[in-house]
């Protein structure tokens, strides 16, 4: 199931390419439309198109211009892919869209969870406040770190839940036969069904997560820049985290019990300092349960810019989604339901 | 006197059923458990490196070993309560209220009795994990006496959370939505509470001001019960939370009244 070749999706994929092609076309003097491919006219061999012309993408380069079919084949996967990147990026935006749009709908329920969401992120950070009237530091970490650390976790959990908002519930999905629906539609299924909700307390995530940076953060675009960096990477480890632990629904059932420890355990460990445990401890938060990537290591690209702690941050993020994608496709494979296609809501 | 017996009899059953209810799902239980571990692992760490950048044996008169045995009795009520405001809101907003109304009980009471239920199963539970890893780090309860005396305060607590919670739930009579004030309620729990933070800890002005609310009365002072069960600390922490519980208890009684005035229920 986890294969594109013979999805409905391909569809969409190849679509997206000719789109592609279109925008980038250095001449801007052929036709490179999508319909061309909708009405199955494409060469077979894909290396060039009935009219005759030589695809722009060969052209430039003499050796491709000569090369065969066979060393073209990986350019055209790459346009593929790059297409298919602007149509889901572009199906991510509409969903996203209407997702906040039926939240306005509600205009004071709107309001509340995100202020609401704010003033809770603020009275937590109380703790910290009395802790440091208390003692000057904990583990080499001061009271503005302990906020730049809370806020990168912050806007990293706010834009997981708002822009993928099943992810604290992908495992009910599952077990629900929720995946139903999503497998009917020309997309791929892990992102269409965790962005088909956005949980919208996670604007006020968001909105603490830039006072925290705004308190305790450097003014200047470097940091800014790295701060942006850190939070994204921190959200891609969250979620893809969250995406491999619910997927053993798919093996054991329920695992809603198994998605609420690894909620709280990330969340938690996240918000303090790495410098606080020690050395098995630290090795997990940084492999099985990457909490200490998430939250500390984010950090501390933040406060200094450094190519081992930002090597560091990406290794973990791409290995981390990596196998959470290599789980969930696994475990679709053993996907199984009643047919919920029209009953569901998820 | 045999009606009002008879009447309590009501209640004491169908907290029976649920307390029967809950240990069909061990399932619950173990995440409970497994909850309290993780917070209390941080915890442990956390206070170790406390006490140790202090350079203190003991602070604010709590010594690394009350801390943590602190933290496991505010961290037991805490992960033992049920969330009595979503359960209420959520009757109230679906108009499954109306069903409860006409039955021969307090719709108010009855919740009560489900939540102890469901309470005193699970804190049972996540107190024995807690205080089993604590037990093994830092060695046994400070005093015996407060470890016979803490159910009776932790069971006064969970009776004076269920007040300030079922008052967020009734407020889905006025404003239907009641998350966000269940998200600020359960932080100045947390915070005010001095379930995360022992209120010794806190400054002089503001630890004044947590006594003065009811919120320390549902962790703080249970918690500091166990660690200290002297006569004056036994008579401040049940007078404070007999006095909270007939506050709020009255607060609620009368929130429930003119909540229930303004029910409008279509169709059922």
């Amino acid at each position: 199931m986890g294969r594109t070749t013979g999805r409905p999706n391909d569809r969409d994929v190849v679509l997206g390419a000719a789109d592609s092609d279109r925008r980038r076309d250095p001449r801007g003097n052929r036709d490179l439309s999508g319909d061309r491919d909708r009405h199955g006219d494409r060469d077979p061999r894909g290396d060039r198109d009935p009219s005759g012309e030589r695809d722009p993408w060969v052209d430039h380069d003499p050796d491709m211009a000569v090369a065969s079919g066979d060393v073209i084949a990986p350019i055209r996967a790459l346009r593929v892919v790059r297409g298919g990147l602007a149509s889901e990026a572009r199906f991510l935006g509409a969903l996203w869209k209407a997702n906040l749009l039926a939240a306005m709908e509600f205009r004071t329920s709107f309001i509340l969870q995100v202020a609401g969401m704010a003033l809770n992120n603020a009275v937590f950070m109380l703790f910290w406040v009395i802790f440091f009237e208390r003692f000057e530091n904990i583990g080499g970490w001061a009271m503005d770190d302990l906020i730049l650390l809370f806020g990168v976790v912050a806007m990293a959990f706010g834009i997981g839940v708002t822009l993928f908002g099943n992810i604290l519930v992908l495992s009910d999905v599952i077990t629900g036969g929720g995946l139903d629906h999503h497998l009917s539609l020309p997309r791929p299924v892990l992102l269409s069904a965790l962005a088909s909700k956005s949980r919208i307390s996670g604007i006020g995530d968001i909105l603490t997560g830039f006072v925290c940076y705004g308190l305790a953060g450097e003014a200047s675009l470097a940091a800014i820049a790295r701060y942006a960096v850190a939070c994204t990477a921190s959200a891609a480890i969250f979620l893809a985290f969250l995406v491999a632990v619910q997927s053993l629904a798919f093996w054991m059932g329920g695992a809603t019990l198994l998605n609420r420890t690894a909620i709280n355990a990330i969340l938690t460990f996240a918000t303090y300092p790495l410098t606080l445990f020690d050395g098995t401890a630290k090795l997990i938060l940084l492999t099985i349960l990457p909490a200490g990537v998430m939250g500390t290591i984010s950090a501390e690209f933040v406060r200094a810019f450094s190519w081992t702690v930002l090597g560091q941050l990406m290794a973990s993020a791409v290995a981390v989604l990596a196998i959470a994608l290599w789980i969930f496709h696994r475990g679709l494979r053993r996907y199984e339901s009643g047919s919920a296609i029209v009953s569901q809501s998820a | 006197m045999i009606a009002v017996a008879s009447g309590w009899r009501k209640y004491g059953a169908i907290m029976r059923a649920q307390l029967a209810n809950s240990l069909v799902y061990p399932l619950d239980l173990i995440g409970r458990a497994l909850s309290i571990l993780i917070f209390l692992w941080v915890f442990v760490h956390l206070w170790r490196t406390a006490f140790a950048s202090a350079g203190a044996d003991v602070i604010a008169g709590l010594t690394y070993a009350d801390t943590l045995w602190y933290l496991v009795i505010t961290e037991t009520i805490m992960l033992s309560k049920p969330r009595m405001s979503e359960e209420i809101a959520e009757r109230v907003r679906d108009g499954s209220v109306a069903y409860l109304l006409n039955k021969p009980y307090s719709f108010v009471l009855y919740h009560f009795a489900i939540g102890l239920g469901d309470s005193l199963v699970r804190g049972l539970v996540t107190a024995l994990v807690g205080g089993g890893l604590v037990f093994a780090i830092v060695g046994p309860p400070p005093s015996l006496l407060g470890v016979a005396l803490v159910p009776l305060a932790i069971v006064a607590a969970w009776l004076l959370d269920y007040c300030m919670s079922g008052l967020i739930g009734l407020a889905a009579f006025v404003t239907e939505d009641v998350t966000a004030f269940e998200w600020i309620y359960s932080k100045m729990i947390l915070i005010l509470g001095g379930t995360l933070i022992p209120l010794e800890f806190f400054p002089d002005w503001l630890r004044g001001a947590a006594t003065a609310m009811p919120f320390a009365w549902t962790m703080w002072a249970p918690a500091r019960l166990f660690l200290d069960p002297s006569p004056e600390r036994i008579v401040s922490v049940f007078t404070g939370q007999l006095a909270w519980l007939a506050v709020m208890g009255a607060v609620l009684a009368l929130a429930y009244r003119v909540g229930a005035r303004r029910l409008a229920i279509n169709g059922g």
